[in-house]
């Protein structure tokens, strides 16, 4: 997994390529809590190059929300392969995540 | 068609994309479809991950014994350990509406697979049973 931090119109972005499992998603929460702990209004993640998330990746994400409406901040995603989508349904997050088809249809909500 | 496969993975988080690449590879020699494979993958990512967390309690040095047996009704792997005895009880996962962290994973291995079971017969570490009955062509 590959971790990019991006600025999108003053918007953080964490851009992931690869999968998130139980091996690589302490680096991915280490990269999401460098965000939560200076209280950042709006994180995006760019889903578009994902190949593969695992209950701790998800487990990750869950984490990071509950942060973050503690101080009434937004966390979505973009960019959901099919795949995962469907996990995400399973698991009825697909209504707990703001859930969007790309970055500028995020940014517009 | 009787495929059977056996391999043994170290117990380091790092060995699961190991375990992912070879299970979505015996499903794909065995003509499964795309879609069945990926949820057999995630099953059995989860089903190793518990091992190391639960049954080693994260040392990362330890063995993780599967064995896949295909044949044209079934999909059965069994997944062996010596680390702490768990049970059914503690393997019931969250409910799916208390949105919070963990919890998923028995989920994910029972949206597959249609046995889940741990084998009690086993003495000393653990051995869960996985069998998904597939339709034949």
């Amino acid at each position: 997994m590959e971790i990019n931090l991006v600025d999108y119109k003053g918007r953080k972005v964490i851009a992931v390529t690869g999968d998130i499992d139980m091996y690589s998603s302490p680096e991915l929460r280490e990269a999401l809590m460098s965000f939560t702990q200076k209280k950042i209004p709006s994180i995006a993640v760019d889903f578009n190059k994902v190949s593969y998330i695992d209950s701790s990746g998800i487990a990750t994400f869950v984490e990071g929300l509950k942060i973050m409406k503690t101080y009434g901040g937004r966390l979505q995603f973009f960019g959901i392969p099919k795949g995962i989508m469907e996990i995400f349904r399973f698991s009825k997050l697909d209504k707990v995540f703001e859930i969007y088809g790309s970055i500028e249809e995020a940014e517009g909500n | 068609m009787n495929n059977s496969v056996v391999v043994t993975i170290p117990s380091h988080p790092k060995y699961l994309s190991v375990v992912r690449d070879i299970t979505a590879g015996i499903g794909k020699v065995n003509g499964l479809a795309d879609s069945i494979i990926g949820d057999i993958k995630l099953a059995v990512d989860e089903a190793c991950s518990n091992v190391m967390k639960h049954a080693y309690k994260g040392e990362t040095d330890k063995k993780i014994l599967l064995k896949y047996k295909v044949t044209k009704r079934s999909f059965k792997l069994t997944i062996e350990d010596k680390g702490t005895k768990v049970n059914m009880e503690n393997m019931k996962g969250r409910d799916l509406e208390d949105i919070k962290p963990g919890g998923l994973g028995i989920h994910f291995i029972k949206r597959v697979f249609d046995v889940f079971e741990l084998d009690e017969k086993k003495k000393s570490g653990n051995r869960l049973i996985l069998i998904k009955y597939l339709k034949e062509k």
